[in-house]
């Protein structure tokens, strides 16, 4: 039904957000410094970080919202501050808070958005609608946070935009509506093919849709890579000595941290070559078991800077 | 209706690679048949609420390992395998399925001949179950 919509679109190949040593300061505070970023086309982005460490900011920077102090971003293509109607009407942006009018009915609201956008799609409307149970005939002033979000997610897809920056998108909603959402994204990518970023804490949520992590510390970009590539990279492994027992010390770059004593250790690891536990456990006479971890116990390896030795 | 594929999210093993395991352990047990058409990428991910850039890349690393194959008119299909590769197969499956076992044998001592006896013993128990 959707395929006759997808024409030939020149803008399409156009790459989503790219940034060159862009800095954003609030008076002395600097939320953001010196990020240089080429967002991948096509991808589902996790934007990780934890509280303060310029995430909204970032997508604030890249929707145009809020202009650098330093620095350039380019949004599909133009400088954020050249944005225009060929651009936003490709641009979907959910806001954390978004704001919407608050004395129109949801109805209302998304006949007045649908009509700034030659793409808006009322058959999607009316799925979406019907998938996150939304009463399309209350007022938006009347709505719990959940139902807010809801609408603003309605808002923010419907036109079906080519990148879609999501700003914790599913903070106030339940975990079945949540999941509705999900599959919601997974639909718009599977359709329109677009690039979405998506910040998040719910990190259990996220580790089912993105196959991209951007990693944020302290306004510095810490992590850029595939999430295949993390998940095959990190490790936690138990190691037991073969006979009495464990050096007190392992110095292998790779190693993240160290629990244990000298009858038992846990080491998190991070690296690349697919035979390290192999080659460890020879080197130091130990029995080595791997296990991967998951993307919330990866967080704080990857958000936090690498430990000062 | 195709065999059901379950992805763990939370394991930490990338989606992809679950995916890869589960179709080769389904090729080795004979739930999935050589000639048998895979589902469509779009399908799929619309099935198991997965990113379909993780359903092609496993597929295009198990057509890579000869697993699945293209045939013209770009249905993807398993391959037939040889008799000897489809033994191969499943003692592949099997052995990463030891690996664990491997790893805790040598931790706690057992040694090799107590080992080979206590998985005799667990085939056994196996064997009394399905019999």
């Amino acid at each position: 039904m959707h395929t006759s919509m997808n024409t030939t679109d020149t803008l399409t190949s156009v790459r989503p957000v790219v940034a060159r040593n862009l800095t954003k300061r609030y008076g002395r505070h600097t939320a953001l410094n010196g990020l240089t970023l080429d967002l991948p086309e096509g991808r589902v982005v996790g934007l990780l970080g934890r509280n303060g460490a310029g995430k909204t900011t970032l997508l604030n920077l890249a929707s145009g919202l809020i202009l650098p102090s330093e620095g350039t971003i380019e949004t599909l293509g133009v400088s954020t501050v050249d944005l225009d109607t060929p651009q936003l009407t490709r641009l979907g942006v959910v806001q954390q808070e978004g704001r919407c009018i608050e004395w129109m009915t949801v109805r209302q609201h998304l006949d007045f958005n649908a009509s700034f956008y030659p793409r808006w799609d009322r058959d999607l409307e009316r799925r979406l609608v019907d998938a996150l149970e939304v009463d399309p005939k209350r007022r938006i002033a009347e709505l719990s946070p959940g139902d807010r979000q809801k609408v603003g997610i309605l808002l923010g897809v419907c036109h079906r935009p080519s990148l879609l920056l999501l700003d914790e998108p599913a903070s106030a909603l339940d975990p079945i509506v949540r999941m509705q959402l999900l599959d919601v994204l997974l639909e718009r990518l599977r359709d329109d093919g677009c690039t979405m970023v998506i910040s998040s804490h719910l990190l259990s949520d996220v580790e089912k849709i993105v196959d991209w992590v951007i990693a944020l510390d302290a306004g510095e970009l810490v992590e850029n890579a595939a999430f295949d590539e993390l998940q095959e990279s990190f490790a936690e492994w138990t190691v037991l000595p073969r006979n009495g027992e464990l050096p007190g010390q392992f110095d292998e770059p790779y190693i993240l941290s160290r629990e244990g004593n000298w009858r038992q250790a846990v080491i998190r690891v991070r690296t690349a070559e697919a035979d390290a536990a192999v080659q460890f456990a020879e080197r130091h006479g130990v029995e080595v078991r791997s296990r991967p971890l998951n993307l919330e116990e990866m967080f704080p390896l990857i958000t936090r800077k690498k430990a000062t030795s | 209706m195709p065999p059901v594929l379950v992805i763990d999210h939370h394991n930490g093993v990338p989606a992809y690679r679950q995916l890869m395991d589960q179709i080769k352990f389904q090729i080795a047990a004979g739930v999935l048949k050589s000639g048998e058409e895979m589902e469509s990428t779009r399908a799929l991910s619309a099935a198991l609420s997965l990113n379909p850039m993780t359903i092609s890349k496993a597929y295009g690393l198990l057509e890579r390992e000869g697993v699945l194959e293209r045939r013209r008119g770009q249905t993807l299909t398993v391959r037939a395998a040889e008799g000897g590769q489809a033994a191969a197969a499943r003692a592949e499956v099997l052995g990463k399925a030891l690996e664990a076992a491997a790893a805790t044998a040598r931790q706690l001592g057992i040694s090799d001949a107590e080992a080979l006896r206590l998985f005799k013993a667990t085939l056994n128990a196996h064997q009394h179950e399905h019999d």
